[in-house]
């Protein structure tokens, strides 16, 4: 697609979609090559075409006005009413309208044929406006008989080239070349026909009556090859456009289902006509009126094909239009039968039973409609029905518990029939991207995949990213898309809630690892400052003493007395120092804990691992043994502690037991308390099991990785 | 005595200089961090070399670490490392790799005396292992320790011993005749099955290799 469009003048229908302006060849199934290059822009050459295109626009506008002058007799006519005023300002849609959009298209691409057919197509039938003032009545009259098939010419034409200009094949030469000879061939001898004109215009004289050519041809039947020629071109146009349906991909495809949705509104239109004559005795200026609309539809669909705006809405459009057509037929149906029916029971027409009839229908419309739409998509929309159908199902199974809505990604891809397709979720708050597994990206990644935005009450939920192709089809990527936006809105809510909540883990142990590190520092400064200066002093004094004359021995205890307080506070110092880390953390939890249990007042039981996990863990560690042994000994008036320190793959369990008195709780504010939070921060477990009079077990569980 | 001493506190460093200088010995050398350190010691090859722990750039065991260097590269300067808080566990396997090597707390500095003949102690191939550490080493008893068949006067010296301490200092310590003394070492090295040996050095680091190997952890 992206191939053979030119800058800026991309499509965009529903969700926005970005895609990438240079996409790799061969990802494209078909691209149509109808072209606007900027370069054409320039081109004297195109200029030249477009003039042309604008001139003969006004001749067929020229025409019109003509033959406007004519019915509103400014300009005498051969006949009155040469054609009824009610019936001329359809003729002068039914001309204006391929006018117009063959104009729209030939200032846009100067050399598509297709706006050549519908601009000539359009105008050469017009000549016939103006051709009494030319040639006279009789000429005009002769030749009026003779264009007929040219106002089903230009159909022909387009039904072989349509939608990129060209034949289908080499070998179609054959069959345009011969359809034009058939019509050319046709008009030609038609000119020479030598027949009377029947009444009303026997009055009119023939000019080429009695003409030796013109009753060889009628007596040899030479016109009729000829004639037969014509139907041929008309079946062959048939032909050609169903074998370029067929053969269709990707946009091409597109632009036949314009085609074919307005070729369709025809036998509609002639249906009508045909049911109107039936009961309404003749359909009139209404049927007219229908023509007119499918030939409008048609001419514009043709122009919507070639220019490619608004393109990709019709899968949608002849969706909607089968839908709503079969609907009426059935309401109607079932409007009829009823009153019928009921005509039968009740008095025929009753006010009674136009209402029940009304009624009926007016409440069996919405289940119809949503029948005859799943019908509709079922048949004629295989690929999205079955998509949708797999996105409800995964939904059913999200309610019941069996998927977790985070698994839509592969869902979709299934569903679009774009393995390669991948969701990734909007976060709003930190404006990124997260796919099902929390991994995030500011950006969406460059690539050939084109993205389609999913949004949930116009607020933007989750971006896919698919293969360009999936463009194509507009319904399937819509539909999809459409069931699955409860489903993304879910996943995504839940992607960014854990996303948050590994995200306050993360702050919780990053302040906990700032708190350790605090405690750290502290403890160094306590050692290295305050401490070193104690000693010093000490030092200072022990020199002192010691530079004292022997008389003044009698200062020495003094002077012990003052180096013993010193002594004191650096055995205080150490005392703090130890309670805010103890620096035998160093040498790891074990010989911590080994110290720790040293200095118990009862004997204590110590199991830990010789290796190394990280500080702030064996620190959370330590303080839970701390803790609880003071527990211990101070409340539980235990005789006996065990603690144990195991490493379990990635998490350390800390439990300590004693046989004390038990009945412990964790109250807020407690010791207890406080270590369960300790842990918490660290995303680990705390436990107390303390039955009164079984001794007290704690147990801490801390993840820990490395 | 030779001695350099490295500490990066200057109060800490210029004052132990100014006791040990008070005590007749040379401080030739006082430097502030470990790299400074074995320089000298390289440069002056001293008796004796008094180290801080934790020294610039990382405050962690620079010192210690310098001193298993100065070990190997100058066995015949003698080792005496001061720290801060009981990190003992390194201290006591530098101990009882062999003679002439001491781990002290700073504070213990305060004691002057005791200090100094702890510094000498260990430039004579001695030892000398902080009371802190001992008692860590000695505690708590076990039921199925051979410590605990010792009596308390049997612990109190083996302590000492551990220490780094001979005989006489034993008893002048404990106020006992050094005859007690070494009774008391005869039964202590036989309840914990060591051999018997005159020499206070050697027999200082059988106890310590002793303690280090019947302590948990």
């Amino acid at each position: 697609m992206g191939l053979t469009l030119g800058p800026g003048k991309r499509s965009h229908i529903g969700t926005t979609t970005e895609r990438p302006s240079a996409l790799a060849p061969g990802c494209v199934s078909v691209p149509a090559p109808i072209a606007v290059f900027p370069a054409e822009a320039n081109d004297p050459g195109m200029r030249g075409l477009r003039i042309a295109a604008c001139a003969v626009a006004l001749g067929t506008v020229t025409e019109l006005t003509v033959g406007a002058l004519h019915v509103l007799e400014v300009i005498p006519s051969r006949e009155e009413n040469w054609i009824p005023l009610s019936i001329y300002p359809f003729i002068v849609v039914a001309f204006l309208a391929p006018t117009v959009v063959g104009l729209l298209i030939a200032l846009q691409q100067p050399r598509n044929t297709i706006a050549w057919i519908l601009l000539l197509g359009a105008f050469l039938p017009t000549l016939q406006l103006s051709a009494e003032q030319l040639v006279g009545p009789a000429w005009s009259f002769q030749s009026e008989a003779a264009t007929l098939p040219l106002l089903f010419a230009w159909p022909v034409a387009i039904a072989f080239v349509f939608p990129n200009g060209r034949l289908l094949s080499s070998r179609w030469r054959w069959v345009a070349g011969s359809a034009v000879v058939s019509f050319a061939g046709t008009i030609l001898l038609k000119l020479f026909d030598p027949e009377a004109y029947p009444p009303p215009n026997q009055e009119i004289r023939n000019p080429v009556l009695g003409n030796d050519f013109g009753q060889f041809v009628v007596e040899t039947g030479l016109w009729i090859p000829f004639a037969l020629g014509v139907l041929v071109s008309l079946f062959a146009g048939v032909v050609a456009v169903v074998i370029r349906f067929r053969r269709s991909v990707g946009n091409e495809r597109l632009q036949m289902l314009w085609l074919v949705w307005a070729a369709m509104l025809t036998p509609l239109a002639l249906t009508y006509e045909v049911l109107a004559n039936i009961w309404l005795g003749g359909g009139g200026d209404t049927s007219f009126l229908l023509l007119m609309a499918a030939e409008i539809a048609l001419v514009t669909a043709i122009g919507i094909a070639v220019v490619r705006y608004r393109l990709y809405a019709i899968e949608r459009l002849v969706n909607r239009t089968l839908v709503y057509v079969t609907l009426s037929f059935l309401l109607l149906g079932a409007y009829a039968g009823l009153t019928l029916g009921l005509g039968v029971v009740v008095a025929s027409g009753s006010d009674w039973v136009v209402a029940a009839a009304t009624l009926v229908v007016a409440i069996a419309f919405r289940p119809l409609r949503s029948r005859v739409q799943e019908f509709v998509d079922r048949k004629f929309s295989r690929a999205r029905y079955e998509g949708v159908r797999h996105v409800r199902e995964f939904e059913d199974e999200v309610r019941e518990g069996r998927r977790a809505p985070e698994e839509i990604g592969p869902v979709l891809a299934e569903a679009l029939g774009d393995p390669g397709a991948e969701v990734l979720f909007w976060l709003p708050e930190t404006g990124a991207y997260a796919d099902a597994a929390g991994e995030t990206a500011a950006d969406l990644p460059e690539d050939d995949r084109a993205r389609t935005e999913i949004t949930r009450e116009g607020v933007r939920t989750a971006v896919v990213r698919h293969d360009p192709r999936v463009l194509e089809r507009r319904d399937l990527l819509n539909g999809v898309i459409a069931a699955a936006s409860l489903s993304v809105e879910m996943a995504r809510l839940r992607v960014e809630l854990r996303l948050q909540l590994a995200e306050v883990e993360a702050s919780r142990t990053r302040i906990v690892e700032a708190g350790y590190e605090e405690r750290r520092r502290l403890e160094r400064d306590l050692h290295d400052g305050a401490q070193q200066r104690l000693v010093s002093l000490g030092m200072h004094v022990r020199r002192l003493q010691r530079s004292l004359p022997r008389e003044a021995a009698i200062l020495s205890p003094a002077f012990d007395q003052i180096v013993d307080e010193i002594g004191a506070a650096i055995a205080d110092l150490r005392h703090i120092a130890a309670g805010v880390r103890p620096a035998r953390l160093d040498d790891g939890l074990s010989a911590a804990l080994t110290d720790l249990a040293r200095s118990a007042p009862v004997p204590v039981d110590v199991e830990a691992p010789g290796e190394r996990v990280a500080p702030s863990i064996e620190a959370a560690a330590y303080f839970v043994a701390c803790e609880a042994l003071t527990n211990a000994v101070k409340y539980a008036s235990a005789s006996r502690v065990s603690m144990r320190a195991v490493r379990e793959s990635d998490t350390l369990h800390v439990s300590v037991s004693d046989d004390g008195v038990g009945g412990a709780v964790l109250r807020r504010g407690s010791g207890l308390a406080g270590l369960r939070d300790r842990v918490a921060a660290h995303g680990g477990t705390f436990e107390v099991v303390s039955p009164r009079g079984e001794g007290t077990r704690i147990e801490a569980v801390i993840p820990c990785k490395s | 005595m030779q001695i350099v001493i490295a500490d990066d506190t200057v109060l800490l460093r210029e004052g132990l200089a100014g006791l040990l200088e008070d005590a007749g010995h040379t401080v030739v050398a006082r430097v502030g961090d470990a790299q400074a350190l074995l320089a000298v010691v390289a440069e002056h090859e001293p008796d004796l070399a008094i180290v801080d722990v934790r020294m610039p750039p990382t405050y962690e065991d620079e010192g210690l670490r310098a001193a298993v260097e100065i070990r190997h590269t100058h066995p015949q300067t003698a080792i005496l490392v001061l720290s801060q808080h009981v990190e003992g566990r390194h201290a006591v396997e530098l101990v009882s790799s062999g003679g002439g090597f001491g781990y002290l707390l700073k504070d213990r500095v305060l004691d002057v005396d005791e200090f100094l003949e702890a510094a000498e102690r260990v430039c004579r191939g001695g030892s000398a292992l902080d009371p802190e550490v001992v008692k860590q080493l000695l505690a708590p008893p076990r039921e199925d320790d051979a410590l605990s068949a010792l009596t308390p006067r049997e612990r109190e010296v083996l302590g000492l011993m551990a220490e780094g301490k001979n005989n006489a200092a034993i008893a002048r310590q404990l106020w006992l005749t050094e005859k007690t003394v070494e009774t008391h070492v005869r039964s202590i090295l036989g309840k914990l099955d060591l051999p018997p040996d005159a020499d206070t050095n050697r027999r200082v680091l059988a106890v310590v290799t002793y303690l280090r190997r019947a302590a948990p952890a």
